[in-house]
C-alpha cells in the first residue's frame, strides 16, 4: 500500500464501516428495539468509530507518518487560532536563535576555523623569552633555517622578512608592504592561487604574487594583471599570480621570494607548523638544544639565556579577545535560555486555558501519548518556524557584525570570514531543535496529564490560580530576571569600561594630529650623518606646509612599544625596564605633551646626538620619588653599540644619558594600562631605516597626504610616503575598537534580554488577571480598593523580580572573577549593579501597568456572568 | 468496556487471524458477518471488538491471505465489502491450525498431566 492511496483507502474503509453499522442497526431493529433507539444501540454495540478507523490505519503501515501529518496540521490550526500568542513565541525564539547563531558564526570564524591554511591550528610563532616580558621572534639565517626546518617535531617551516618597499615607476612612489617568503612557503600554506600560480623553488628572484586586495586596488581586479611587471625599489618583478581573498599572512600587499641569505647580519623571521601528535611542550623541548647551538653561532640574533615558547598564530591574533568571545557566547546562550524560559512561560500560561479542551479530547478516547505528540508537534512547529526566522535574523546579525568591525580591521584575523556557512547552519538547526525541546516538553508533559475531572473542577476553583502552577511561574520568572540581571551587568561593565577609556587622561591632544611613516629604499642613506640629516630635511619640509602647525619625528601614542633594560645608579630602583623612544625636540609641542620640569634639547644638541635624556613622570615617580631627577644619569642597555643593516648608531660608544627634563605621561602600553616608565632620547641616537613624522595641523589632517608626498618627492624622487594615520584613528583602532564592539554587542543582548523579561512579566500577569477575573470581580463588587486590586495582581511578579534580582546579583558577584579574567570590565562594580537593578525593577513596573489597569477596570457584572 | 471483556479480547489477539481465515472457509463474508459468526459460534464468549476486527481484516488483506471486493448482497439491494480466502490464505490456515493444535496440546500437557496418563 502506497501513501498516496491512503485517502482513497480511507473513504473505502469509511464506506465499509458505515455499511456494517447499517447492518447492525437493522439487526437491532429486527430484535425489536424501537426505531429511534436502534441507531444509538448500533453505535454503542459497534464501539468508537474514530478509534476503529485509526487502528485500521495502523494496519496499513503509514500510521506514524499520518499521525505526524495530522499533528502538524493540528498544530498549524492551533497557531493560526491564536496569532498574537504564536507571533510573540516565534519572535522571541527567533531573536534568541538569531543572536546565538550570529555570535556562533563569529566564534566559528575566529576561534574554530580562522585560517584557510593547511594545518593552521598547528602553525606557531616561535618566541624567545629572556627576563624582558616582551618576547623576541626567532630569526635565522638561511643555513640555520634549512637545518631548523628538518626538525622531526615540525611539519614544515617558512622564513619571512616583511619589508616596506616603494612601488616606483609611476609619478609618485607608493609605499607597499612586501613579504619576502622562502620559496617553500606556498607549499607550506597549501592554498592554491586565485589566479595564475604561486612561486616555488624553481622560480627566480624576480617574480611576485600579489594579494587579493592589492590586485583589486592596483590592478582593479583585471585578469590580465598576470604577466605584468611591478617596480619595487627600482627592481622589476613579474606578477605570476593573485592570491585568494582569505590569504592574508602578515597582511602584505605583494609577496616575493626571499633571497638566500647566509649573512648572519640579515636573518629572517621563522614560523613553523608542529607535527601532529607532538604537544607544544614536547616541541619546545626538542627545539631548545638546536636553537642553543644557533645562538652560539650568531649571538647577535638571540637574547642571552632564553626560553623557547611556541605561540599559536590565532593566539597571537586574538590573545585576550578570545576570553571576551567566550564570555559573549555564554551570554548569548543565556539570552537564548531566557527566550526559551519566556516561551515556556507563555506555553504554560496558555496550557491552563487549554486544559478543558485537552481533557475533553482525552474523554473522547485520545490517548495521553497522542495528546503529548500533538503538543510536542506544536512546540516543534514553533521552533521550526522560529529557527527559519532566526537564520534570517542571523543573516542580518552577521551583516551588522561586519558593519561593526569594518572600521577595525585588527579586531579579528584578516583571514577569518564571518559568514552563514554550512557548519554555522548545522549549528543553528541544532539550536533551533533543542530550543523547541527545551521550551516545549515540560509544558506539554504537564498539560498531557490533565484529566476531565481535574479540568472541570479546576474551572470552579479558579480562585487564586493553582498553587503548583504559580510556583512554577514564579521560579521561571525569577530565573528570567536573574539572567537578565547578568546580561545587564555585563553590558553595564563593558559600557563603563568604554566610558573610562574615552575619558582617560591621554596627556596629549589627539585632535588635528596625524602621522605618516617613511621607509628608506634598501641601502639608501647608509651613513649616520647622511641619514639624520635626511630625516631632519623631510621633517622640516613637512613643517613648512601652510596647513601644518608643526611636525616632529616620533611615534604617535598609544602605540605599544618594546621595553629596554635600564640602570639608574643612585636612584630608588637602580635597574629595571623602560620604554625608550627616539624623538625630535618638536615632538612634545607637536603632540601637546606638557613639560613638567627642566628643558628640551636644542636643535644643535639633537643634530650631534648629545647624550641627554627626557623622562616621563611615571619614570620620575618610580626612580626618583624624593630627589630631583634633573641632572641624574641613566644607562640604556639596548645594544646601541651594535648597529646592523637597518640600524645606524651615533658616533661615540656611550650609553650614559643625563636627564635634562621631565614630561607628562602618555599611554605607551595601550590605553587601558597606566603609563610605563619612558625615556625620550634624540632621534639621531640610533636612526632606523624608517621613521614616523607626527604632524599637528590647523584643520582636519585628512587630505594632507598628497601635499606631503609632493614635498618628499621634491627632496628625493624615489622616496615613498606611507598612509596618513590620524591620532583619532589610532585611538579608535585596536583597543577602543574592541571595547566599543564589546559594549555594543552586550548592550544589544541586554536590551533584548530586558525585552524578553518584560514580555515574561507582562504575560504572566495578564494571564493571572484573566484567570482570576471572577474573583477580582467579586472583590471589586464587595468594595475592594483599586490599591488592593493592583497589589494582588502585581505582588506576584514583584516577588519574582526581587528574588530574581537577588539571584542575579549573587551570580554576577560570583562570576565577576571569571568575567574579569576574560574581559577588562568589572561586573561587581556596585554602581553598575545598582543601576542594573534599577532598570530591571523599572521594567517590571512598566510590565505591570497594563495588567493592573485591566484588573481594576474589570466590571463585576460582566465577570460574574462570563462563567 | 468491562474487565472480563478486555481479557477476552487480549486472549483473542493472537488467534483472531486464524478465526477469521477459518470463518471465510465457508465462503465470502463481510466484516459484520464475520464478527457475528465468531460471536455466535462461541455462544457469545468471544465478543468481537470491531476495534480489532477491522485492523485484522486489513492486515490479512495486506499479507495477501484474503482479498476483498464490493458486491451486492444476495438478499439486499446494497453493496457490502466481501472478503474471500485466497489460495495463499488457505495454506496459511492449515499452518496456523497445526500451530494452534501443537500449542493447545503443549498447554494441555502442562496443565493436566494426570489426565494425559490415565
Amino acid at each position: 500500500m502506497k501513501w498516496w492511496q491512503i485517502r482513497r483507502r480511507d473513504t473505502e474503509l469509511e464506506r465499509e464501516l458505515r455499511s456494517d453499522l447499517d447492518m447492525e442497526e437493522e439487526e437491532q431493529r429486527e430484535r425489536g428495539v424501537p426505531e429511534e433507539e436502534a441507531r444509538y444501540a448500533a453505535v454503542r454495540a459497534f464501539g468508537n468509530h474514530t478509534l476503529i478507523r485509526e487502528q485500521t490505519h495502523e494496519a496499513w503501515g503509514w500510521a506514524v507518518w499520518e499521525r505526524m501529518w495530522q499533528d502538524a496540521r493540528y498544530a498549524l490550526r492551533q497557531m493560526a487560532g491564536s496569532k498574537r500568542f504564536s507571533a510573540v513565541c516565534i519572535l522571541t525564539l527567533a531573536l534568541g536563535i538569531g543572536a546565538e547563531v550570529t555570535i556562533y558564526s563569529v566564534i566559528h570564524a575566529v576561534l574554530i576555523d580562522p585560517y584557510p591554511y593547511r594545518g593552521a591550528m598547528r602553525m606557531v610563532h616561535i618566541h624567545l623569552y629572556d627576563k624582558d616580558p616582551a618576547p623576541y621572534d626567532l630569526a635565522l639565517d638561511s643555513t640555520q633555517f634549512t637545518q631548523f626546518a628538518k626538525s622531526p617535531v615540525l611539519d614544515g617551516a617558512i622564513a619571512e622578512d616583511v619589508y616596506t618597499m616603494a612601488l616606483t615607476g609611476s609619478e609618485l612612489p607608493q609605499q607597499l608592504q612586501v613579504g619576502r617568503l622562502s620559496p617553500n612557503a606556498f607549499d607550506y600554506f597549501g592554498l592554491p592561487a586565485f589566479l595564475g600560480r604561486e612561486f616555488g623553488r624553481s622560480d627566480g628572484e624576480h617574480v611576485a604574487v600579489v594579494s587579493y586586495h592589492f590586485w583589486k586596488s592596483h590592478f582593479t581586479g583585471r585578469p590580465d594583471a598576470i604577466g605584468r611587471s611591478l617596480q619595487l625599489d627600482g627592481q622589476q618583478f613579474e606578477v605570476i599570480g593573485v592570491l585568494p581573498q582569505r590569504f592574508a599572512w602578515t597582511g602584505s600587499d605583494v609577496y616575493v621570494p626571499l633571497p638566500d641569505s647566509r649573512d648572519p647580519r640579515r636573518p629572517a623571521n621563522v614560523y613553523a607548523r608542529t607535527r601532529a601528535g607532538f604537544t607544544d611542550a614536547q616541541a619546545e623541548q626538542s627545539l631548545t638544544p638546536l636553537l642553543n647551538t644557533f645562538a652560539r653561532e650568531t649571538p647577535a640574533n638571540f637574547p642571552q639565556q632564553f626560553k623557547v615558547h611556541l605561540v599559536h598564530i590565532n593566539e597571537v591574533a586574538i590573545g585576550r579577545f578570545r576570553g571576551f568571545l567566550v564570555v559573549l557566547f555564554v551570554s548569548v546562550t543565556a539570552l537564548l535560555a531566557l527566550a526559551c524560559v519566556n516561551v515556556a512561560i507563555l506555553l504554560l500560561a496558555r496550557g491552563e486555558v487549554r486544559k478543558a479542551g485537552i481533557a475533553m479530547r482525552k474523554a473522547l478516547g485520545a490517548s495521553t501519548a497522542r495528546i503529548l505528540h500533538g503538543l510536542l508537534a506544536e512546540a516543534a512547529l514553533l521552533s521550526f518556524i522560529a529557527g527559519g526566522l532566526g537564520i534570517l535574523f542571523a543573516f542580518a546579525g552577521i551583516r551588522l557584525v561586519h558593519l561593526l568591525i569594518q572600521p577595525l580591521p585588527t579586531v579579528f584575523p584578516p583571514e577569518s570570514s564571518i559568514a552563514l556557512n554550512v557548519p554555522v547552519l548545522l549549528f543553528s538547526v541544532g539550536v533551533a531543535s533543542s530550543t523547541g525541546l527545551l521550551c516545549g516538553v515540560w509544558p506539554a508533559l504537564r498539560l498531557a496529564r490533565v484529566d476531565l475531572r481535574q479540568a472541570v473542577q479546576g474551572s470552579a476553583r479558579n480562585v487564586a490560580g493553582q498553587w503548583s502552577a504559580r510556583n512554577i511561574h514564579m521560579a521561571l520568572l525569577a530565573i528570567q530576571v536573574a539572567l537578565t540581571i547578568l546580561l545587564l551587568a555585563g553590558c553595564g561593565a563593558t559600557a563603563r569600561k568604554l566610558q573610562q577609556l574615552l575619558n582617560a587622561n591621554l596627556g596629549y591632544r589627539p585632535q588635528n594630529l596625524a602621522s605618516v611613516n617613511l621607509v628608506l629604499t634598501e641601502g639608501a642613506h647608509n651613513t649616520w650623518a647622511d641619514r639624520t640629516q635626511f630625516y631632519e630635511q623631510i621633517r622640516a619640509a613637512i613643517a613648512r606646509d601652510p596647513k601644518v602647525i608643526s611636525a616632529a619625528i616620533g611615534h604617535l601614542p598609544p602605540l605599544i612599544l618594546d621595553s629596554t633594560p635600564v640602570s639608574a645608579p643612585g636612584s630608588n630602583l637602580n635597574s629595571g625596564n623602560v620604554i625608550a623612544q627616539q624623538v625630535s625636540p618638536e615632538y612634545f609641542s607637536t603632540l601637546g605633551i606638557r613639560m613638567l620640569q627642566g628643558r628640551l634639547w636644542s636643535s644643535g644638541e639633537t643634530a650631534h646626538a648629545v647624550r641627554l635624556a627626557i623622562i616621563n613622570d611615571s619614570m620620575r615617580r618610580r626612580y626618583w620619588p624624593h630627589t630631583d631627577a634633573i641632572g641624574q644619569t641613566l644607562v640604556l642597555n639596548h645594544g646601541v653599540a651594535n648597529g646592523n643593516v637597518w640600524r645606524l648608531v651615533a658616533p661615540g660608544d656611550d650609553q650614559h644619558f643625563q636627564i635634562i627634563g621631565v614630561v607628562a605621561d602618555t599611554p605607551n602600553r595601550g590605553l587601558d594600562e597606566t603609563a610605563y616608565p619612558a625615556v625620550y632620547i634624540p632621534y639621531s641616537m640610533m636612526p632606523f631605516d624608517g621613521f614616523d613624522v607626527a604632524i599637528r595641523t590647523r584643520s582636519n589632517p585628512a587630505g594632507l597626504l598628497h601635499a606631503i608626498q609632493l614635498d618628499v618627492h621634491r627632496i628625493e624622487a624615489g622616496q615613498a610616503v606611507g598612509d596618513l594615520v590620524t591620532a583619532n584613528d589610532l585611538l579608535n583602532g585596536d583597543i577602543l575598537g574592541r571595547e566599543r564592539f564589546a559594549a555594543r554587542l552586550f548592550t544589544a543582548f541586554a536590551l533584548l534580554g530586558l525585552g524578553f523579561a518584560i514580555c515574561g512579566l507582562y504575560s504572566v500577569q495578564s494571564y493571572l488577571v484573566a484567570q482570576r477575573k471572577r474573583e477580582l470581580g467579586v472583590r471589586i463588587a464587595l468594595g475592594a480598593r483599586r490599591k488592593h486590586i493592583i497589589g494582588t495582581v502585581t505582588r506576584f511578579s514583584m516577588i519574582a523580580a526581587s528574588i530574581g534580582s537577588g539571584m542575579g546579583i549573587a551570580a554576577s558577584i560570583a562570576l565577576s572573577r571569571i568575567f574579569a579574567h576574560w574581559t577588562s570590565g568589572n561586573v561587581r562594580d556596585p554602581w553598575v549593579l545598582l543601576a542594573v537593578v534599577g532598570v530591571l525593577l523599572g521594567a517590571a513596573v512598566v510590565a505591570s501597568v497594563a495588567p493592573a489597569l485591566a484588573a481594576t477596570s474589570i466590571d463585576p457584572v460582566h465577570a460574574l456572568r462570563a462563567e | 468496556m468491562t474487565k472480563t471483556a478486555q481479557q477476552r479480547t487480549n486472549l483473542l489477539q493472537g488467534t483472531l487471524d486464524m478465526l477469521i481465515l477459518r470463518t471465510l472457509l465457508y465462503g465470502a463474508a463481510h466484516g459484520h458477518q464475520i464478527g457475528k459468526h465468531i460471536q455466535r459460534t462461541t455462544n457469545d464468549f468471544l465478543q468481537m471488538q470491531h476495534g480489532s476486527l477491522y485492523p485484522a481484516l486489513h492486515r490479512l488483506e495486506k499479507r495477501g491471505w484474503i482479498h476483498s471486493k464490493w458486491e451486492t448482497a444476495p438478499d439486499r439491494n446494497r453493496e457490502f465489502k466481501y472478503y474471500r480466502l485466497t489460495e495463499k490464505g488457505r495454506k496459511q490456515l492449515t499452518v496456523e491450525e497445526s500451530h494452534w493444535k501443537q500449542m493447545a496440546d503443549a498447554v494441555a500437557r502442562v496443565m493436566w498431566p494426570a489426565a494425559e496418563e490415565s
